[in-house]
């Protein structure tokens, strides 16, 4: 079975401050993985250091289906099969889904039939058909663009998805449509990283693996019963379990995330 | 060629009313004494015309009137419209209950109209001395007609320059929508400098949309002066694209209690355009509001200009005033100014403003190209995505299509070209 994402010693900074120092994953096809670990610890940067975002200075490796992907711009990445569901994605006004969706299947060649089949299906799935007409997540609400994203992800029908807290702000009918959606996934042609904050949706959807990641690095990995660990120990049990000193592996700083709110640069 | 002289003045008074004969005579002082505006006047700021009033003359004779354009040919539903070529009015057009004309056919009193006052500068002077013809429209009390005015404006004569006058006057409860075209063939050097007055009676409901289609040689320097009477509204759209240099000096007055205004729309200039704006809302009567919203991109060498005074009077209570300017700067060599100015004399207000100059975001640009779009296209989107909103503004929708294909033309031609 191939692998549907692969990470070799990837290092990524922003600026002079290193968030990334040094991770490995493999997620064959097939399998759907998560990736928890305490706030700050670089689980978006590694979504947006794999997604290609123009802030982060990366080294090491990744593979996307045996394609290196870190010298490519985000666009030809995604059209290899990488998309990411954006934990906080940006407003773009004017603009509406419907319309980047179309423009998105027309630059993978997909037939505009199918694309707006794939699109009609997805937005009965994630009831998005009052927002298809309307500006990318703009004036939504937080579970609105978390559908948003996942309706995105269901349409584009990637290799290897990344999913960043897309369970976290929603009611619970919706993290049981997304728990389906995420099993759905778990399809031959496809790889999931789920990372998530909450084992709630880790009762619906099982994952074949869970890596914790501290300090800018993936400390441990194990099968569901990890997750299960956190939840009763929390990281802190976690911490004294593998003797990690907690000072040192959570000091990082927060850059990152902070790029990632709905409007990063408006005046 | 006639220069703007005294003998000129004579001759275009010949058989004119004494009125109107002798305040061409005062606005030729004025003329006279005033100089070209430099940019080192504040209300020029930025501004070099590379052309001299006094070295340029009216035409002798109209030329050929010209074909549609696109956004002619998108108003094919028209109440009623008027041709004014080289300062001549040529063709009108009526068939609605409206008086469209010259001010005496139309009728009232709109030839004795002088909202511009001719110190107001250089041009606004010879607009007053030189306007040979005028058009006015006048919508009386308690009619409303639905399909747009459409008045066509062209300069067509190289080296000349015209002033024509524009009166649109809706009278009490009457309701009109209009839209003119100041307009010029590619590589005729020529110079239009209108004098647009608008007044809205009480109750009344005008929109005036204005679109910029100058060559690129032509130059447009138009003054717009409105006065809004009690409980009035007064859309006025834009649509700047035009010209080497295109310049709206705006100034309108909210008299009446609970009159309103807005001012939406866009510009988008290539090249080495200059595209000026100048706006100033006034509120003297209380309860009045204004929104002034207009997005602007440049590219190449292109440059704007956006000034807008909000003005509030002491008696103007209740009032609400809001500005916003946004502008896309796409090349290196292009520049945006935009520079947003609140006086306000008067507490019980609300006021607010918005100003911003920049290029693209680079978020939307990498969630975009995170879907898997193009960088290049990702661009033509979000440009796109940005006037949207102006132009979803805009009073009269059947120029909401060619605006948009106008704008998106222009910037996905200097992708090709490699200058955005």
């Amino acid at each position: 079975m191939g692998v549907a994402l692969k990470v070799q010693n990837l290092r990524a900074s922003v600026g002079s401050v290193e968030i990334l120092r040094g991770v490995d994953l493999e997620i064959p096809f097939g399998q759907m993985h998560a990736l928890m670990g305490p706030n700050g610890s670089g689980k978006s940067t590694l979504c947006h250091v794999l997604s290609g975002h123009p802030d982060f200075t990366a080294e090491g490796k990744a593979w996307v289906d045996g394609e290196e992907i870190l010298d490519l711009g985000a666009d030809q990445r995604a059209r290899l099969g990488l998309v990411q569901a954006f934990q906080s994605p940006v407003a773009v006004p004017g603009v509406e889904l419907e319309e980047i969706m179309q423009e998105a299947a027309e630059e993978r060649g997909i037939d505009p039939d199918e694309a707006d089949r794939r699109i009609a299906e997805a937005s009965r799935r994630f009831d998005m058909g009052p927002f298809l007409g309307r500006s990318v997540n703009d004036d939504l609400s937080g579970g609105e663009k978390k559908r948003s994203e996942i309706f995105q992800i269901s349409v584009l029908s990637p290799k290897a998805a990344l999913l960043d807290e897309t369970d976290s702000g929603l009611d619970i009918d919706m993290v049981r449509t997304v728990a389906a959606a995420v099993e759905e996934m778990r399809r031959p042609d496809m790889g999931v990283l789920m990372i998530t904050h909450h084992s709630r949706i880790l009762s619906y959807v099982i994952p074949d693996r869970v890596h914790v990641m501290m300090g800018g690095k993936i400390v441990t990995s194990g099968g569901p019963d990890l997750a299960q660990e956190l939840e009763q120990s929390g990281y802190e049990g976690l911490r004294k379990r593998l003797g990690i000193t907690s000072a040192g592996a959570d000091t990082t700083p927060k850059p990152a995330f902070d790029f990632f709110t709905d409007h990063p640069f408006s005046s | 060629m006639l220069s703007l002289d005294n003998q000129t003045l004579e001759r275009l008074n010949s058989g004119a009313p004494s009125a109107l004969a002798s305040r061409r005579r005062r606005a030729l002082e004025e003329y006279r004494r005033l100089e070209m505006p430099t940019p080192k006047e504040e209300n020029w700021k930025y501004v070099n015309l590379g052309f001299d009033l006094d070295e340029m003359g009216l035409p002798t004779a109209p030329g050929d009137r010209l074909p549609d354009d696109g956004f002619a040919a998108s108003l094919s539903n028209r109440a009623g419209s008027a041709f004014m070529v080289d300062g001549r009015l040529l063709v009108v057009d009526n068939d609605s209950e409206a008086r469209l004309g010259s001010a005496d056919e139309a009728g009232g009193s709109g030839s004795g109209m002088d909202l511009l006052a001719a110190d107001t500068d250089k041009f606004a002077a010879a607009a007053l001395a030189f306007s040979v013809d005028d058009i006015t429209l006048r919508i009386p009390r308690n009619r409303a007609v639905e399909a747009p005015f459409v008045i066509d404006v062209q300069s067509t004569c190289s080296n000349t320059v015209t002033f024509p006058s524009l009166t649109i006057r809706a009278e009490e409860n009457s309701e009109a929508t209009v839209v003119v075209l100041f307009r010029s063939p590619e590589g005729v050097p020529s110079v239009l400098v209108p004098n647009l007055q608008t007044t809205v009676g009480y109750g009344a409901r005008l929109s005036v949309t204005t679109v910029g289609l100058m060559g690129s040689e032509g130059a447009n320097v138009m003054h717009h002066r409105s006065k809004i009477g009690r409980d009035a509204t007064l859309r006025i759209g834009e649509i700047g694209l035009g010209g080497r240099l295109s310049r709206m000096d705006l100034r309108t007055t909210l008299e009446g209690r609970g009159g309103s205004v807005e001012v939406v729309g866009l510009y988008y200039g290539e090249m080495q355009q200059v595209l000026d704006y100048r706006l100033v809302v006034n509120h003297v009567g209380p309860s009045t509001s204004s929104e002034v919203f207009l997005k602007g991109g440049v590219q190449d060498h292109a440059q704007s200009i956006f000034t807008g005074l909000l003005r509030i009077e002491e008696d103007a209570a209740g009032t609400s005033a809001f500005e916003t300017n946004r502008n896309l700067v796409l090349s290196d060599g292009a520049k945006a100014n935009s520079v947003p100015n609140l006086e306000i004399l008067c507490n019980d207000v609300i006021c607010g403003h918005g100003s911003s100059v920049g290029p693209l975001e680079t978020e939307p640009l990498y969630y975009l190209m995170s879907r898997g779009i193009s960088k290049a296209r990702a661009e033509r989107i979000l440009v796109r995505g940005f006037f949207e909103e102006a132009i979803g503004r805009l009073p009269l929708d059947d120029l909401d299509e060619p605006a948009r294909q106008a704008v998106n033309r222009r910037f996905a031609l200097a992708q090709e070209g490699g200058r955005v």
